[in-house]
């Protein structure tokens, strides 16, 4: 991973006019930045939970990450 | 050989196909796609996703299959009133589509499924919401592997959120040219170097970009990603472009129309009265479809369909179209679609053999097409001829509710301020000559206060 992000640093992304390969590319950066997120992501999760815990104590309704709609 | 039923805008897909019998829309599905299919039933997540209004209802029917030798089950899905296409969407409305995608995937995923494509061909709007339509979309995920629609949610929603909202509303038009979404290093090449300062943008369009020009040449083996990504770095990676693609919002820029019912010429009464007639002009003709062509904030499209009529309100404007839309939002309204249409330059058809996307005539005709207020800026600012204008009209609809606007009329006469007058034939004789070769003049109102006529008219 750290090798990848090297890369992705320092390999000098020039404007070379090339036919877009729809996968190697977007996986990896998908791959290094789902992995900067995730611990971003998780002390989020962790943060509603406990918000979440204390609302109920006080008898908010409880905060639904997956709400259906767009707001 | 080629099924004559089958349709042309799923031909890639080996799961399965829509195919149209006795006018009648299904989808098949292959048995290469039935282990999957059986799995997504059992998981709930098809009806799960139907209750919470974000995928089309598709059960399956006992219908003779479209190509038996692949066939494994035929669904039925809710059929639209109109197909709707990315570069005919407000902002709002492509927000919201996209956000819907999202809370898809969100739910795919802890039903242990993805989505394997995030096209916007796959969102539709059908009453006041975004729907997604392709049941055949969602594949098993494998634990630890990245999203392999992240590369098409980027390039189909993101980037061309983003450059409406950074760079000019406008270029959702580049959605026509590019039917695979907007390439991210053009992306990367129009957004505002302050792109870079946004977190969101800078990971997934700008790094993404750089990452696809480096790896261009250079493939990445499966096995080498599988088991890469966590439960919280994919979930993770949704919250992120969730917040990024919510954080983008529209500059508000005065367009040439959003402000159009505030400078006609149109008195409040003279507006109602117009209301009036057209409300009486669509109750004699009683359409189950109507396109308001030049709808502007969909002032009038509003007395169809509080009727119960589907109404699509076209017009040129993104910014009218924007207004009509939160407003429909706001207000629930089941029977409105205000969509971006150029009349001079209308959807053409595109894709694979012109045959993907439909054209906007291939998608008609409605029972009514209403053109109110429009024919002078198609007669003379798009100097548009009387004769083309009703072949026009009489493709795109079976009856016609149309406001003739002559010369004398302040409208006109300030479109006619800065050019020469070309246009001898721009008077009620004329028109009414031109459109008696397709049509037949049911009624001739004239409209209070103004100098207008209201015609409602039937293809003859």
């Amino acid at each position: 991973m750290s090798g990848l992000f090297t890369q992705l640093l320092t390999g000098g992304f020039g404007a070379r006019l090339v036919y877009l390969d729809p996968g190697s590319g977007s996986y990896l950066i998908q791959i290094l930045i789902a992995a900067l997120l995730g611990g971003a992501f998780a002390i989020k999760a962790f943060w509603k939970q406990i918000s979440g815990f204390f609302a109920s104590l006080f008898g908010k309704k409880k905060d639904d990450n997956l709400d259906d709609q767009p707001k | 050989m080629t099924n004559p039923n089958k349709l042309s805008s799923s031909f890639r897909d080996p799961s399965g196909f829509m195919f149209r019998r006795d006018g009648r829309l299904y989808r098949q599905v292959n048995v290469h796609y039935q282990a999957e299919y059986d799995r997504l039933v059992q998981s709930g997540l098809l009806e799960k996703l139907v209750q919470a209004g974000l995928l089309v209802f598709a059960p399956v029917v006992e219908v003779k299959p479209a190509d038996a030798s692949t066939a494994y089950k035929v669904l039925q899905p809710e059929e639209l009133p109109l197909i709707s296409y990315p570069y005919e969407w407000s902002f709002t409305q492509y927000k919201d589509a996209a956000l819907a995608t999202l809370q898809i995937q969100k739910r795919a995923y802890e039903a242990g499924f993805a989505l394997k494509d995030a096209s916007t061909y796959n969102m539709q709007f059908h009453h006041d919401r975004p729907v997604f339509i392709d049941t055949l979309s969602f594949e098993t995920y494998r634990e630890g592997e990245p999203w392999v629609a992240y590369r098409q949610f980027c390039q189909h929603f993101l980037a061309p959120l983003a450059l409406m909202s950074l760079v000019d509303i406008r270029l959702s038009q580049l959605m026509r040219v590019y039917i695979d979404g907007i390439p991210l290093d053009l992306a990367a090449k129009l957004l505002p170097g302050s792109s870079k300062m946004n977190l969101g943008l800078a990971a997934h369009i700008h790094a993404h970009a750089a990452a696809q020009v480096r790896y261009a040449d250079d493939p990445v083996a499966k096995k080498d990603i599988r088991g890469k990504m966590g439960r919280n770095a994919f979930l993770g990676l949704l919250d992120s472009l969730e917040s990024t693609v919510r954080g983008l919002t529209l500059k508000t820029v005065k367009t040439e129309w959003a402000e159009y019912y505030n400078a006609t010429n149109y008195t409040d009464t003279s507006l109602a009265e117009k209301g009036k007639l057209v409300e009486s002009m669509l109750v004699r003709v009683k359409p189950a479809s109507v396109w308001d062509l030049g709808a502007n904030n969909a002032y009038f499209s509003r007395i169809a369909a509080s009727r119960g009529i589907f109404t699509a309100a076209f017009d040129i404007d993104p910014l009218a179209v924007e207004a009509a839309y939160l407003q429909m939002k706001e207000k629930k309204e089941q029977n409105l679609l205000p969509l971006v249409l150029d009349l001079a330059n209308p959807s053409p058809a595109i894709g694979w053999h012109h045959a993907e996307r439909d054209s906007f005539l291939q998608r008609g005709p409605a029972d009514c097409v209403m053109a109110l207020a429009l024919i002078h800026h198609l007669a003379i600012s798009n100097n548009v001829p009387l004769g083309a204008l009703a072949s026009f009209f009489a493709d795109a609809g079976k009856t016609l509710i149309i406001e003739f606007v002559p010369k004398g009329d302040s409208q006109v006469d300030r479109l006619l301020s800065t050019r020469e007058d070309i246009f001898p034939d721009y008077n009620i004789q004329g028109f009414e000559q031109a459109f008696k070769e397709q049509f037949k003049i049911l009624e001739a109102q004239p409209i209070a206060g103004t100098k207008r006529t209201l015609y409602l008219m039937e293809r003859k």
